[in-house]
């Protein structure tokens, strides 16, 4: 039933694709547009050299790299464990489920400045403090928190009886989770490892706290460039950072709830 | 109840990928105390005292908290308001939540970049300004980022919660709420009171634990307040960051303290959460 009048919602539908699409306008405008400066509305010419750095610029090009093997590890690591202990705190009975619940939430739940000042201990311990497996390992411990809250809301309906059924038929338990429950959560898992790449791809205070300035990834280098004043190519490395979140949005659309909280 | 193999193992995982934070966790109250960490020197309250009585940790936790209620308030109403107008099944509402939740996606400190270009003192608004003939130069621009206020700030932050909450408050009132309408209406009630006595109430308790999250994170949140927050007042990320990676080792200490007053906030708001629940299903 319609209680809003049709003229109004258009004019509000108007108001909200402008408050939507004027961030990343203003990002595609500020990477393409030259001599940008006040009180010049639009760009007095337009370039794509912002974006030939990402070949010629090495630090930009890095940075990129560096997300995507972070993010891709993480979003790899984060999938696997994440539906290990989902699958077996699914199978915990009711009281023990919540402790486990609880301590699957803390990793999220904690601020993540927090939480990387204590991991830093154990990571300088190692003596993996500035280097990309220290990075990849702080991102890891949030992003299975993440995996792991998502994999006991997927095993909580998984009816088990097909698993029983292989069982009975013979099969081994490695050969019943190989054969059986890892085909059907096929979708599942490509959709956890998205997420843990989302989680990894948008960190900032754990890549500075853990990475001290010698791991860059694409987010800390949008900050590098706000703060040397180069507002084209954090604009780029901006929109870089914002593409794959999007994308993913546009493929798994129906999905979006399940990567919502990731992204808060 | 049966503890098993399958349970004891459904234990042990979950408590492992907590422990590092944990532990991570109890270092820092261990390090904050002078138990551990760069100053050791036995345990000591010195350092919780000395940022209990520093003007600067309460300036920074009331600034903090500012931030976190007007944003979450304000990303919280324009949910509501996204959720209450685009909720029928034709084309114009189901385009209007798509556009609604576009941002989720997209991370924060691209957000915050955006309301730099937008905001800043010879950004877009101020080139709109010039233009309109209403200032002439940059410096006439009132400051929106790096302002005491935090407009900068909270424009961000709002930008990239509205999705978030829209999302939940769509979902709540398509699962939940036409049938309560329904009756509302078909016993008298008027739009006003249908909106107040049925749609609120269902919406308010659907976002709750959406509306706690997002509190939570915004007062944590590192790389927005980093782009956009000003000097002084600093935020309390900030002031964590800039006491933690100060030169003077014995400020270190003082960065575990309102690490955990950070942890605090985000357990106090998590406990709010819980008693509200907890008293309004009494009341039911």
């Amino acid at each position: 039933m319609r209680t809003t009048p049709i003229r109004w919602q258009s004019s509000l539908l108007l108001v909200l694709v402008l408050w939507t699409a004027l961030p990343i306008s203003v990002l595609v405008i500020s990477s393409i547009g030259s001599g940008w400066f006040y009180p010049h509305l639009v760009p007095t010419s337009w370039s794509t050299a912002a974006w030939s750095e990402l070949v010629s610029d090495r630090r930009l090009s890095r940075s990129l790299l560096t997300s995507l093997w972070l993010a891709s590890l993480t979003g790899g690591i984060a999938s696997i464990v994440g539906f290990e202990i989902g699958r077996r705190v699914s199978r915990t009975p009711v009281p023990l489920r919540y402790f486990a619940l609880a301590a699957a939430f803390l990793p999220v739940a904690a601020p993540p400045l927090a939480l990387g000042i204590g991991l830093q201990y154990f990571v300088l311990r190692a003596g993996l403090g500035g280097t990309l497996t220290g990075v990849w390992l702080a991102h890891s411990a949030v992003a299975i928190g993440y995996t792991t809250l998502y994999f006991i809301g997927v095993f909580a309906v998984f009816d088990r009886r097909v698993e029983e059924e292989a069982r009975s038929l013979g099969a081994s338990p490695l050969a019943t989770l190989a054969r059986v429950t890892l085909p059907l959560h096929r979708r599942q898992l490509a959709e956890a490892l998205l997420l843990g790449f989302l989680v990894s791809w948008a960190q900032v205070p754990l890549t500075l706290l853990i990475g001290q300035g010698a791991v860059e990834s694409l987010a800390t280098s949008v900050m590098s460039y706000v703060h040397a004043g180069q507002d084209h190519l954090a604009s780029v490395a901006g929109l870089l950072l914002a593409l794959p979140g999007l994308v993913l949005m546009g493929v798994v659309g129906s999905s979006i709830r399940r990567f919502a909280v990731a992204t808060v | 109840m049966t503890v098993d193999k399958h349970s004891t193992v459904g234990l042990i995982l979950p408590a492992l990928i907590a422990l590092p934070p944990l532990i991570g966790l109890g270092y820092a109250v261990t390090a904050s105390l002078g138990l551990v960490g760069v100053a050791p020197g036995g345990s000591t309250s010195r350092y919780l005292r000395e940022v209990i009585a520093n003007h600067t940790t309460w300036a920074a936790l009331g600034w903090t908290l500012w931030i976190t209620i007007a944003s979450t308030f304000l990303a919280t109403l324009a949910a509501v308001f996204l959720a209450a107008t685009f909720r029928a099944e034709s084309k114009a509402d189901r385009f209007g939540r798509i556009v609604a939740v576009l941002p989720l996606p997209v991370p924060h400190v691209v957000a915050a970049l955006s309301s730099l270009l937008i905001l800043g003192q010879s950004g877009l608004l101020a080139r709109v300004a010039h233009s309109a003939g209403i200032i002439s130069t940059p410096a006439q621009m009132p400051p929106l980022v790096y302002d005491r206020l935090g407009v900068g700030l909270i424009f961000a932050l709002v930008w990239k919660e509205i999705p978030f909450l829209a999302l939940i408050a769509f979902t709540v009132l398509k699962n939940r709420g036409g049938m309560l309408e329904e009756t509302a209406r078909s016993l008298g009630a008027n739009g006003i009171h249908t909106f107040f006595y049925a749609t609120w109430p269902v919406l308010w308790r659907g976002m709750l634990p959406g509306i706690v999250a997002v509190a939570t994170f915004v007062a944590g949140s590192y790389e927005t307040a980093a782009l956009l927050a000003p000097s002084r007042p600093l935020a309390l990320p900030l002031l964590t960051m800039e006491r933690y990676t100060a030169t003077a080792m014995d400020l270190r200490p003082g960065a575990f303290v309102l690490a955990g007053f950070t942890l605090l906030l985000s357990l106090a708001a998590v406990a709010a959460y819980g008693a509200t629940i907890g008293r309004t299903d009494r009341l039911q």
